[in-house]
């Protein structure tokens, strides 16, 4: 077996971005993308300040979550860990992209050129390739030089012909490439004889990049905690930098889908629960699958290969939970449409069950994406479903305020019960959420949920809880203060999920383990742009 | 995948030296017809010390080549009027009407003379520095040289943004145009504002960091963590300009707290100028037959000529010297009998007495302890008394250096810092052995080609060096170009390098005021200009801008419009570096850190088509050799070498027919062929072809050829420290001749002919001379202003090369000002905030950004930017600090050159959205 791997030694590099250039001529990256390129850290505070260049891009994961992800199969694995995306296969989800804790994964929507001209210059009108735009794209580690090594009998990490570009070009030699299940590779004899770490071991995702620290020797204590600065460090990059910075890969028309999603299965669910009670399921069940129908052409929108995405989307059942979901929307909304067709309670029961499937599939996603600290909570998944049902059962009461003249007192009483019981789950699930991220999340992430934190307790949550209330007090006002109560238990879903989704999202950001030992000793570690308990 | 079967492609071997750090071997891969890749060329590893690699800056050749802003064809400009605010109105002419015209204005010059009324060039020409863009002009130095007389004084940054007082006094004591550490060698370097990682190219990055695995120790003493301070194992933030206080509190260590015994006594005493004696006028105490400087031999205690066989010096004289004279400036004699006298030695460890590290500690804001560790550690470090084998020789291992940067050692205080870097190494013994302070290479002295062989027996021991005279009879009393540098500068000699080491600032301010009992300031008929854009490489930007505007007759050689050329009358486009041909030598020793084991010869050829109607620069030169009737000239100056190499040998000959136009082809060729000769002893005759396919061609070069000790040793020689004896003889000499012609501001210049440096307080002589020339109150200006190197655009002229730019904002500081994070906060300050920075002479504007790593009393603007015509880069809104630095003869040293030092205020414009 093979592992190809990456080993850079944070002594020598000196961050001069001749691998980053290297990177891009031979990979043809247009401006802004950086398949490999160098952060500058700095940590401490004057006079003690330490600063590290730390070289990133792809990490060639064992375990990389961008291909479990990927619901089309474009990312794989090969045998000998390299990840690679097949631009073909590949619909521009971008789910990858945030997906990744390292940040390495670019998605380019139209052709792009140096000198902001409608046409590249020469170099660039040559190496254009069509096959690169609306597809996710990120280092391969230069696969196509290690292939034609070895079938040449060449020795990738060896041999410049079967090297990564990045590596043939480091000026300090900082850069080393070859396979690490071979014992006598340089690879392996550097982590023999180095101490090193990888980055986001937290993470859980057996990076192929190993960082040299410092030189192992027999007087060598045992690992002492780790310190990791965070208030104290802070990094540049012209793409994002060190520290966490908030995703730009899912927008407004994600958050749109996980609107419409829980929305709309919460309206199901609503309106199974009245249905049994004789209600009539048309249009609350038609509104709820509009709403879900509405969200998945929102993220429909948002992928770099439209066209090719409604197939595509399904390929990954094994892993994918983006697969998942459009399997399950792929049933549930026949189901749903046929159930109101046909006016059937029990198959609209059914298609409920299914939408509870198809949210437990949007928490998954978001839990799945590992870049996202603010989403990979395991806690995300049981917010995304109270939320989701909070939210229909909200739009059900406004609806049926509005549609339905007369709603019944008992009715009413049903509905506002229920609200009651889900805004305490909500309570609960947004508590718990919030918890697991004060254990060490972004500073950007906790900002900004701290800021919406009032309005979703006060406008979400105290508000609808009392204006519940004051129905039952004041049954005369009931329809006005129950309508209220509900239509901000929905807004005050929507824009939880809006923020989680656009607003909180801070990346993962860089961190290292250890400053470098160089020359004289080692030093504390870094986490930029965290908030680590 | 069509494309990919039908695809040619070929990796073109080339060079770049876009930067003084090179050059570095390269191919470049192109793929039907189309640059696409710029790679190392990997055939060199074996040859070349960073294993073949390739500078960043070189990955922006291929955007440099098609670059949709570049000049394509000659042009000539319409509008008269020229400044800042004009519309040139460049028209695209032809290349005869372009050729016509400049022949013309160079015909209509030498009629009238080859000089001017003021006896100075017509015909001046500027160039970037560091000599780069002779591996980029072809043969044109052939047409200058068959020109005659050209002044090269209008520096573009040279004296200002150079290692002046590096280049100069380093000549002079270890011929050492630069300095480096031996790093391969050396334990610990004490790096003093040195930003090696950013400024020593692919070779010294590539040894610091086998060195820094290896375990070095370097200490980086500077007023912000550079990137070189990143690389370091510890950062001194110093205060600017204190440098030399800090290097003086060294020496104190080692002189006056620690045992003689722990120095290299072998060293001070044989190879140094310790021993010898001092009279009461402050000049060597000497023989009165032999004029040889005195020592007191131990063994017949008697004072003896220094190179008395079997002779003992001693260090501290103990008895009289019964009959000595001393010789001054203008051949002054005193005759001494029975004196009582100092060695330099006893003179030095007096001289330095005050400087404790506890009075250093107060100037540089440096702890007490700190220093004096620093000096404790170099001394362990030295390893006295240790050898090492090279090449079968046996030599001292002293594996300590120190290393200075620009701002260190450029300006007031530079000769100081200077002196002190080399006085530490020599007391330790480290100045030219393994693992110490070694020079690179020399570009004063002769010959340029071999350190060892320009180390010739001079007088009282030391080395001969090519001082510009200041005798009464053979003084240069009128300027022969417009800075003056062999009438005020002794030490820059009178080299081909002289001129641009001169005092060249002093070449544009004189534009503008001219000086008592001087030559009137005239401009040149015809300037020429290359690869320089001094209108931001500069000081004092808009006043260059403003001068260069007035100057009638200004041919540019333009890859895109920028902000020098915007004022030109003729722009030519020559082929940039991937598509023109010339050979230059590689090898050997020289600057940063370009220390092989082989020395020979590189080519660069066209890899790809020339845009447009660029032309090949050896073609233009032929073009104007001949329209101005210098053919013969130009052909002979080529086979005498002006092209790099000479045609003829002791056993080849490949001269070019001098009568005769020859191709750009065939001029390399037979330049290809003579440098094969050259290092095959006359065996080989490759020509272009070899060179094409191959990229170069070497030779062993040997490493005890690193060092200058083994011939110092041979030649029984001294290196010229402590006392500067000369060098105050010959400060003296020049304060002579410019009282006798009434020239009195350049006083306080001649008064750093100090035999030993006194420290002086620059931090105020800056304010001072700021307060004075400024009419302002300084502490409106509380910050330091310095910059910092851009390993990304250094040199590269590449400010517009959109790639450049995208990578170098990885790097931290780029495109503002740095400013410390605690003290910004104090200000109500944020990342990214607009705001002015003010210095008494002029405001810029910039985005801040934050770090920790700057002291909190100073400014850093890296590189040089405040484009404002060039395509791109005037869109960066980047801030420079060129534009904020006055040009003063206040603050020019005695070499002529200045530091980019200036006090700055800043204040907020603007909130980062």
């Amino acid at each position: 077996m093979t592992r190809w791997a990456m080993v850079a030694d944070l002594r020598r590099c000196v961050g001069c971005q001749t691998c980053t250039s290297s990177c891009k001529h031979t990979n043809a990256t247009p401006p802004s993308v950086q398949w490999r390129r160098v952060l500058d850290f700095e940590m401490g505070s004057y006079p003690n300040v330490k600063r590290t260049f730390v070289p990133v891009g792809c990490m060639h994961c064992a375990d990389p979550p961008c291909m479990h992800v990927c619901p089309s199969t474009a990312t794989g694995q090969r045998e000998d860990g390299i990840v690679t995306i097949d631009y073909d296969i590949c619909i521009g989800c971008a789910y990858c992209a945030v997906a990744c804790p390292y940040q390495a994964r670019y998605k380019v929507d139209k052709p792009v050129f140096a000198y902001g001209k409608k046409k590249g210059m020469k170099n660039e009108a040559y190496r254009e390739d069509p096959a690169r735009i609306g597809v996710a794209q990120k280092c391969t580690f230069c696969s196509d030089r290690v292939d034609f090594g070895l079938e040449n009998g060449l020795t990738p990490g060896v041999d410049h012909e079967a090297t990564p570009a990045c590596v043939n070009s480091c000026i300090a030699g900082a850069l080393h490439f070859g396979d690490l299940e071979d014992d006598t590779s340089n690879v392996s004899s550097l982590l023999a004889e180095n101490q090193t770490f990888r980055m986001h071991e937290d993470v859980g995702t057996n990076s192929g990049f190993h960082y040299i620290w410092a030189k192992k020797s027999e007087t060598d204590a045992p690992d002492d905690k780790l310190e990791l600065l965070t208030e104290l460090s802070r990094g540049v990059g012209d793409v994002g930098g060190a520290e966490p910075w908030v995703q730009q890969h899912w927008d407004w028309r994600a958050a749109g889908n996980f609107i419409g999603g829980g929305t709309g299965t919460g309206m199901l669910l609503a309106t199974s629960l009245v249905a049994v009670l004789g209600a009539p399921i048309v249009p609350m069940a038609l509104l709820g699958l509009l709403f879900i129908a509405a969200g998945l052409f929102l993220v429909w929108l948002e992928t770099g290969r439209p066209l090719r995405a409604p197939l595509n989307v399904f390929f990954n059942r094994k892993t994918s939970w983006m697969t998942r979901e459009s399997l399950v929307a792929g049933a549930l909304l026949p189901i749903g449409l046929l159930a109101v067709w046909l006016n059937m309670t029990w198959l609209l029961i059914v298609a409920t069950f299914v939408g509870m499937g198809f949210l437990y599939c949007q928490g998954q996603i978001l839990k799945a994406a590992k870049g996202i600290p603010a989403w990979r909570q395991p806690q995300i998944v049981f917010l995304i479903i109270a939320t989701g049902l909070a939210e229909g059962c909200g739009l059900f009461t406004l609806s049926s305020l509005i549609i339905v003249p007369h709603v019944t007192m008992s009715l009413a009483d049903v509905l506002s019960f229920i609200m009651l019981l889900f805004i305490l789950i909500r309570t609960w699930a947004w508590t718990r959420y919030r918890h697991a991220l004060s254990q060490g999340a972004p500073k950007g992430t906790l900002k900004s949920l701290r800021q919406f934190s009032p309005w979703m307790a006060i406008l979400a949550h105290t508000v609808p809880a009392l204006l519940i209330l004051l129905s039952y007090l004041s049954p005369e006002y009931a329809e006005p203060t129950l309508g209220l109560a509900a239509f901000l238990i929905m807004l005050g879903g929507w824009m939880m999920k809006f923020t989680i989704i656009t607003r909180a999202s801070y990346n993962q950001g860089f961190s290292i383990d250890r400053a470098p030992d160089i020359g004289g000793g080692a030093g504390a570690g870094a986490k930029p742009g965290w908030v680590l308990k | 995948m069509a494309k990919k079967q039908e695809t040619t492609s070929r990796d073109v071997p080339t060079y770049c030296y876009q930067c003084v750090a090179g050059p570095d071997l390269l191919t470049v891969r192109v793929e039907n017809g189309v640059a696409t890749e710029v790679q190392p060329n990997f055939d060199s590893a074996d040859v070349h010390p960073a294993a073949g690699r390739v500078c960043v800056k070189a990955f922006g050749l291929v955007q440099k080549a098609y670059n949709p802003n570049r000049i394509t064809t000659p042009m000539k400009r319409t509008n008269p009027k020229k400044g800042k605010g004009e519309e040139p109105g460049f028209e695209a002419i032809s290349w005869d009407e372009a050729l016509d015209i400049i022949s013309g204005k160079l015909l209509q010059a030498k009629e009238k003379g080859l000089n001017d009324s003021s006896g100075y060039p017509r015909v001046a020409a500027s160039f970037g520095g560091g000599g780069t863009p002779t591996a980029y002009m072809g043969t044109f130095p052939a047409f200058l040289s068959a020109w005659g007389v050209v002044d090269f004084g209008f520096g573009s940054g040279q004296g200002v943004k150079c290692y002046h007082s590096e280049h100069l006094y380093g000549e002079l004591w270890h011929r050492a145009f630069t300095v480096a550490p031996d790093t391969p060698l050396c334990d610990y370097i004490l790096s003093f504002g040195s930003n090696v990682e950013a400024s020593g190219g692919v070779c010294g990055v590539k040894r610091h960091a086998d060195a820094r695995e290896r375990g070095i120790k370097r200490v980086q003493i500077e007023p912000h963590l550079s990137v070189t301070g990143a690389c370091s194992a510890e950062w001194i933030p110093i205060k600017p300009k204190t440098d030399a206080a800090f290097l003086f509190a060294l020496i104190h260590v080692l002189l006056h707290e620690q045992p003689w015994d722990k120095l290299d006594l072998d060293f001070i005493i044989n190879r140094t100028s310790s021993p010898y004696l001092l009279g009461r006028f402050g000049y060597f105490m000497r023989d009165p037959e032999t004029r040889k400087p005195l020592i007191w031999d131990g063994k017949t205690n008697a004072a003896v000529p220094f190179d008395t066989p079997g002779a003992e010096p001693v260090l501290e004289a103990p008895f009289l010297v019964e009959h000595g004279i001393e010789v001054g400036p203008d051949g002054r004699e005193w005759e001494h009998r029975n004196e009582r006298c100092q060695t330099s030695w006893e003179k030095l460890v007096d001289h330095v007495r005050p400087y404790s590290p506890l009075w250093a500690s107060k100037i540089c804001d440096v702890e007490v302890k700190v220093i004096r560790r620093v000096a404790l550690e170099f001394l362990e470090h030295a390893r006295v008394g240790e050898t090492i084998e090279i090449e079968g020789q046996t030599l001292p291992l002293r594996p300590v250096s120190i290393a200075l940067g620009k701002t260190v050692n450029n300006g007031w205080g530079g000769f100081d810092c200077c002196w002190a870097r080399t006085l530490m190494t020599c007391l330790v013994g480290a100045l030219e052995v393994p693992g110490g302070t070694l020079g690179t290479t020399v570009r004063l002295n002769r010959p340029a080609t071999s350190r060892q062989a320009s180390v010739q027996p001079g007088e009282d021991g030391f080395m001969y060096y090519p001082m510009n005279p200041t005798g009464k009879d053979d003084w240069l009393s009128k300027p022969d170009v417009r800075n003056a540098n062999r009438t005020l500068i002794p030490l820059v000699a009178n080299s081909p390098w002289s001129q641009a080491l001169g005092p060249t600032h002093i070449a544009w301010m004189m534009q503008k005021v001219n000086p008592e009992n001087w030559p009137k300031p005239t401009m040149p008929d015809v300037w020429f200009v290359y690869r320089t854009n001094p209108v931001i490489s500069f000081w004092d930007t808009e006043s260059i801008a403003d001068t260069i505007s007035k100057f009638p007759f200004t041919v540019c050689f333009a890859y895109t419009p920028d902000e020098t050329n915007h004022m030109a009358d003729i722009l030519l486009p020559d082929c940039t570096d991937l598509e023109g041909l010339q050979l230059i030598r590689i090898g050997g020793t020289k600057y940063f850190e370009q220390y092989w084991d082989y020395q020979g010869f590189a080519l660069r050829q066209p890899a790809v088509e020339a845009v447009g109607e660029a032309k090949d620069f050896s073609w233009i030169a032929t073009q104007l050799a001949k329209r101005t009737g210098l053919l013969e000239g130009y052909n002979n100056a080529i086979n005498k070498g002006a092209a790099g190499v000479r045609l003829y040998g002791e056993n080849f000959d490949f001269s070019l027919d001098p009568e005769s136009e020859h191709s750009v082809e065939d001029i390399w060729d037979a330049t290809c062929r003579a440098a094969s000769a050259e290092i095959s002893g006359g065996e080989d005759n490759a020509g272009l072809d070899y060179y094409r396919e191959h990229g170069f061609k070497v030779e062993p070069f040997e490493r005890i050829n690193w060092y200058l000790y083994p011939e110092m040793v041979k030649q029984d020689l001294r290196f010229e420290m402590p006392f500067q004896e000369r060098l105050h003889r010959v400060g003296q000499q020049l304060a002579n001749r410019l009282h006798q012609m009434g020239i009195s501001w350049w006083d306080a210049q001649l008064e750093e002919y100090d035999p030993l440096p006194e420290w002086k307080d620059y931090p105020e002589l800056w304010e001072r001379a700021l307060e004075e020339n400024f009419n302002v109150d300084i502490a409106d200006y509380p910050f330091w202003l310095v910059t910092a190197r851009s390993m990304q655009y250094a040199w590269g002229g590449n400010a517009d090369i959109q790639m450049i730019k995208e990578v170098a904002d990885n790097v931290a500081g780029h495109g503002g000002v740095i400013i410390n994070a605690g003290k910004a906060r104090e200000m109500g300050i944020g990342e990214g905030d607009l705001v002015e920075i003010a210095s008494p002479l002029s405001s810029t504007k910039g985005r801040v950004v934050l770090r920790e790593g700057v002291r909190p009393d100073t400014l850093v603007m890296i590189g040089q930017f405040d484009h404002w015509e060039t395509p791109l880069a005037k869109t960066y809104k980047v801030p420079s600090m060129n534009k904020l630095t006055p040009m003063l003869i206040d603050l020019t040293d005695s070499t002529g050159s200045g530091s980019d030092l200036v006090k700055a205020s800043i204040r907020l414009l603007e909130k980062a959205s």
